[in-house]
């Protein structure tokens, strides 16, 4: 059976890409009631899930 | 609210995903079990993650956020008590006859455990049913987007309906679980940080227990009677009605969740799914409840924080689109509107999987045609996810246009379900019940519904007959008259069963408790075996209660 880890890790390995890149390009941008760079975190956190994703399934195989 | 680029952008990634994920699994398809079943094979943490998701619709996203601002914490009883027990229930007692019986879906069970006329009767209403809130929560969402982005309502909807088709459409229901639990990571991840940011920025739980009224902040308390708090309810109706009568027979009965378990790959690994997917279940309420309730305490903080106002009271449908505004910047706020759509997908599937399924052989291969090859059946199945698909798309623009009639099925509907965990109960647990006993007990509790809803009234609806009584909330009243229909089908089921012939005992092993050997699956470890794993979800539910009393 095909392993779902692979995509999903992928997914959200660029998903968190993207908000890291977004959070590091513009990192003053803040929505109202905001007063941190939210998508560098949000984006770390997406990495970080999807690299164990990844990394599960990697070592099942 | 306005999109950017990076927006569109993880917009466009997720769609590329999920119709990957439909593509890669076409070529597994080759059966109508592969397509409408899986042909069980799928691993238990995909069908757990699956079972929670395809229940996590968009519209429960939405109008669960709403209902914590509306009526604060008590709204978690919807998962404390209106799922959990329930869950737990299916898993331990109910799943051995399920996927034991090698049903193909739930009304196939009631051909087996009862006859031909008691499956066609929840098959059919099944089908419409189906439909019917997928049409709905399309409705829904195209209404939000519209009302939010500013996107018309016939492209979100289209859109968002020829992908679902895609994805079912190649991969059938295994396409389905999978994207489910993509779509159930995606909800999690998008959804989550709006809860801890407004949670943090309203003071965090002591900053919005001091803000809102204590009623807000308790689940219990204010539940010795119906007139202390905003839903209207006491506990003996919330427990009986929800947490009994109308959790169990969502839970314990709808094909839409069931479907999921009895994709797993062992019986085993069925029985754990419920009992697994309790444990994001039992979390969800802190990632949708609780931003609700914080929406409220932000407004008292003149932070320039405030729902859109419609009638005499809020919008609450607003709350978590506007948190969403006010807390994620561009880049995040893709994330949340990709979750969100996210949500509606799996909901949809979730509805559309479930339908072609009991159309295909509860329906077509029962009524229409019998003894045709497989591959008939195949292609049966995957032209009713088109029809069904469409007859949604069409449901949604009969809602947008006639809004009262969507209400009075709704209604209908709910007096079909109201009865049907009795059926059940009985079917399962009681050999001496008859097909005849079945048939007569649901349609006798589906009557008993609409008289009570015709007998009673709650801010101005139903009383169509006379007012006996007056109910505080309508949700009062459907508890009340869940109560009353589950109680009228199990007395009339027993009746008429004891006044009919019962079936040979050989012909009920495997569907009846007491003719079916209990599966004790020996060699599985501790953390593994049902019964532990309910006492462990048990005890956490029961300390979540204890939590926000």
């Amino acid at each position: 059976m095909w392993d779902l880890r692979t995509p999903s890790g992928l997914f959200f390995l660029m998903v968190g890409l993207i908000l890291c890149a977004v959070g590091a390009i513009s990192p003053a941008t803040r929505a109202p009631l905001t007063n941190v760079n939210i998508d560098l975190y949000v984006g770390a956190s997406m990495i970080l899930f999807g690299g164990v994703l990844l990394w599960l399934a990697r070592r099942h195989s | 609210m306005t999109l950017a680029f990076p927006d569109y952008l993880i917009l466009a990634l997720y769609f590329g995903f999920v119709l990957g994920i439909g593509w890669r699994l076409k070529k597994r398809v080759s059966t109508s079990e592969d397509f409408l079943t899986s042909g069980r094979s799928v691993p238990v943490w995909i069908t757990s993650l699956a079972f929670v998701a395809a229940n996590l619709g968009a519209q429960e996203v939405i109008g669960m956020c709403a209902s914590g601002a509306k009526y604060g914490i008590m709204t978690s009883h919807f998962y404390w008590v209106g799922a959990i027990p329930a869950m737990l229930f299916l898993g331990v007692f109910m799943m051995p006859f399920y996927y034991g019986s090698r049903a193909r879906s739930v009304p196939e069970y009631l051909k087996l455990r009862f006859d031909e006329k008691t499956r066609g009767l929840n098959a059919i209403t099944f089908a419409l049913m189906t439909i019917f809130s997928s049409g709905i929560s399309m409705y829904a969402l195209g209404l939000l987007f519209q009302l939010v982005l500013g996107w018309s309502f016939t492209a979100s909807v289209l859109l968002s309906a020829a992908i679902v088709l895609v994805y079912t459409y190649l991969g059938g229901l295994t396409s389905a679980i999978y994207n489910e639990v993509l779509q159930f990571f995606l909800v999690v991840l998008g959804f989550s940080p709006l809860a801890i940011l407004a949670v943090a920025k309203a003071g965090g739980w002591r900053g919005i227990s001091s803000r809102l009224s204590p009623v807000m902040t308790h689940a219990w308390t204010y539940t010795t009677s119906s007139s202390q708090n905003p839903m209207g309810v006491e506990w003996f109706g919330l427990i009986a009605g929800l947490g009994f009568v109308l959790s169990f027979g969502y839970w314990c009965t709808d094909f839409l969740v069931i479907q999921r378990a009895l994709a797993a790959n062992s019986m085993s690994a069925a029985r754990r799914t419920p009992l697994i997917a309790a444990f994001p279940k039992m979390i969800i309420p802190f990632i949708v409840i609780l931003p609700g309730v914080a929406a409220m305490a932000l407004m008292q903080m003149n932070l320039g924080y405030t729902l859109p106002v419609k009638g005499a009271g809020y919008d609450y449908d607003q709350v978590l689109p506007t948190l969403m505004a006010q807390f994620y910047p561009s880049g995040l706020l893709g994330v949340g509107l990709t979750a969100l759509m996210a949500s509606f997908m799996s909901g949809m599937a979730g509805n559309v999987t479930a339908f072609n399924t009991v159309f295909t052989f509860d329906i077509y291969q029962s009524y229409i045609r019998r003894h045709a090859p497989d591959s008939h059946y195949l292609w049966v199945g995957r032209w009713t996810t088109v029809a069904g698909i469409a007859l949604s798309i069409g449901t949604a623009y009969l809602a947008r246009l006639y809004n009262n009639i969507m209400d009075l099925l709704q209604l209908v509907f709910g007096f079909v379900n109201a009865p049907l965990f009795a059926t059940f109960l009985l079917g399962m647990f009681w050999k001496r019940a008859t097909g005849h006993g079945a048939f007569t007990g649901l349609l006798a509790g589906t009557g008993a519904a609409a008289l009570t809803h015709g007998l009673t009234m709650a801010e101005g609806k139903g009383g169509w007959i006379g007012v006996v009584h007056v109910f505080p909330s309508t949700m009062a009243q459907n508890f009340w008259i869940a109560i009353v229909a589950w109680s009228v089908c199990f007395l009339v089921t027993i009746a008429v069963s004891l006044a009919t012939r019962p079936r040979a005992e050989t012909e009920l092993r495997g569907l009846v408790f007491g003719l079916t050997a209990t599966p004790n699956e020996p060699g599985l470890v501790w953390y593994k075996r049902p019964a532990v794993l309910a006492v462990v979800v048990g005890v956490i539910c029961l300390l979540l209660n204890f939590l926000f009393w």
